[in-house]
């Protein structure tokens, strides 16, 4: 990836993320950061998953938010992402990099049901 | 194949606009106030081609719909707030239009009220899990298109034509008390709201992603929206006609769906009912999928769930068990015994309160050249959509004070 800036806040913070197929595979829920006073400030990884937006709310809503979502959370190396724009697009597919753990186990439950196989 | 497409577009929106919330409160506007709310009809057209249109041409352009626009332009916090309220709003919403499914059944039928609620609730979910997207939206839309009986009804009632056109000029109703006023400002905001219901905007531009639309689709959206909302909207105007000629005089508030079917059948004979009960049968459950399918939109647009009907159960089970969830707690929230007009009076001066929330970042995002490009709005589009954004905001501040001082609207 080769830009000269990155707005963090703007482009990248509460974006979509998409897997190489272009399925949906969370938000960028937080970012995970390098650096320090002296040195180049360096994106590290996107954090996603329950477990990190509730950290983000405020007062007594993270408790809340925890109790009700879970904890899960997911880290997807920078290195990993193809292209921004609308949204995020990433290199490999939500599969190869466990993105999609939940929506596999949920599936799994939905494709006994008669018309599951429906478009 | 175009043509076609526009005209099926055409038609289900206006066999889809009218639900149950507009029909009691454009009946009872049109029983309280006559005429003289028609230009909030016409405003609540214009809000919903304006920022329908805008949502439509967003999809299209970015392949982005409105909860993702909210998370990305109010931020988490913000946004979590405004996806909780506008899913609480499409509940109720949601379970009053179950009711209204039960109550006009039982009319054609006779049979018992709850368990009607529980029949309403299987064909809906097998509806939604079997039918295609397209199915869904022709097969609820089309039928809703009975619902024109009532402005064929509106004619026969031989309305004063000046009267009703008068109607379109913003006015106060003639030597009114101050209680009278507060009934009338109420109506006028709940009126508006019930056309512009959020639910109708978020389903709109999911619908666009739903049928892949793409920057070639922008006149069709156009068209569909100006030509649908508009059409649909004279559903609206005759409902408030037929309040105004049978139920005014005689002091009547619709208490029920069913009055608006037996005001049709005065006008024009008993057949005149029954096309007038399918219509509401098909708009209402119509209204019903829309809002349960919204709710489950915006859960996975907002936390980044795979989300669609085009995608299989098993590729989408969040989005699929987010839908079947909110439909049953519908249900169960109309089965406890709740009325449903009740309901809806609730739901829809609630859903207004959250409309800002949601507009705001449509308007900015329609608005901006560096992520529409070519496609961005024009002035009139940025005119209108300002003009809006403040008459939804005062609209939102006003409809709480304004449920309280009316006592829901019972002055």
């Amino acid at each position: 990836m080769n830009r000269e800036s990155v707005d963090l806040m703007r482009s990248v913070l509460d974006q979509e993320i998409v897997d190489a197929d272009d399925v949906p595979c969370g938000m960028v829920d937080d970012l995970e950061l390098s650096g320090g006073p002296g040195t180049a400030l360096k994106v590290e990884a996107l954090l996603t998953g329950p477990g990190v937006w509730a950290d983000r709310l405020p007062w007594i809503f993270p408790r809340i938010a925890r109790a009700i979502v879970g904890r899960r959370q997911s880290r997807i190396p920078w290195s990993e992402v193809a292209s921004m724009g609308d949204r995020l697009k990433l290199k490999s597919t939500a599969k190869k990099l466990g993105l999609d753990a939940t929506d596999r186990q949920w599936g799994r439950w939905l494709e006994r049901i008669p018309g599951s196989e429906a478009d | 194949m175009k043509a076609l497409e526009l005209f099926l577009g055409i038609l289900t929106s206006v066999g889809g606009f009218v639900e149950i919330g507009e029909l009691t409160f454009a009946l009872n506007a049109g029983s309280k106030f006559d005429f003289a709310l028609l230009w909030v009809v016409a405003l609540g057209t214009i809000g919903i081609i304006v920022y329908g249109e805008m949502a439509g041409r967003i999809a299209a352009v970015r392949k982005q719909p409105v909860f993702q626009l909210i998370r990305e332009r109010t931020g988490l916090t913000a946004g979590l707030v405004t996806l909780i309220a506008a899913n609480l709003v499409n509940l109720l919403t949601c379970a009053a239009e179950i009711g209204g499914i039960a109550l006009v059944w039982q009319l054609m039928t006779g049979w018992a009220y709850r368990p009607l609620i529980a029949a309403t609730f299987v064909l809906l979910a097998l509806a939604v899990w079997f039918f295609p997207f397209k199915w869904i939206e022709r097969v609820f839309g089309l039928l809703g298109l009975f619902m024109v009986v009532f402005v064929a009804a509106a004619i026969a009632s031989r309305p004063h034509w000046q009267h009703v056109l008068g109607g379109f000029v913003p006015q106060l109703p003639e030597a009114a008390t101050s209680s009278e006023l507060w009934l009338y400002a109420y109506y006028a905001v709940a009126l508006f709201s019930s056309i512009v219901l959020p639910y109708e905007t978020y389903f709109y531009a999911s619908g666009a992603i739903e049928d892949h639309w793409t920057t070639k689709d922008l006149t069709l959206n156009r068209i569909i929206i100006i030509v649908g909302s508009v059409l649909g909207s004279s559903l609206t105007i005759a409902l408030a006609i037929l309040g105004s000629q049978q139920l005014s005089a005689r002091d009547i508030e619709a208490q029920l769906p069913g009055t608006a079917a037996l005001l049709a059948g005065v006008s024009l004979g008993p057949w005149a009912v029954v096309a007038a009960l399918i219509g509401m049968l098909f708009a209402f459950g119509g209204a019903a999928i829309e809002t349960t399918l919204s709710s489950a939109y915006n859960l996975a647009q907002f936390f980044g769930w795979p989300w669609g009907k085009f995608r299989k159960p098993r590729d989408a089970p969040r989005f699929h068990a987010a839908w079947f969830t909110l439909l049953l707690l519908s249900t169960l929230l109309i089965v406890s015994g709740i009325d449903p007009v009740e309901v809806v009076e609730y739901s829809i001066v609630f859903a207004v309160v959250t409309l800002p929330f949601s507009y705001f970042p449509t308007l900015v995002i329609a608005a901006d050249k560096r992520v529409m490009k070519g496609f961005a709005n024009g002035w009139l589009s940025n005119a209108l959509g300002w003009l809006f954004l403040v008459l939804t905001t005062l609209a939102a501040l006003c409809a709480i004070p304004l449920l309280v001082i009316t006592h829901g609207g019972r002055g």
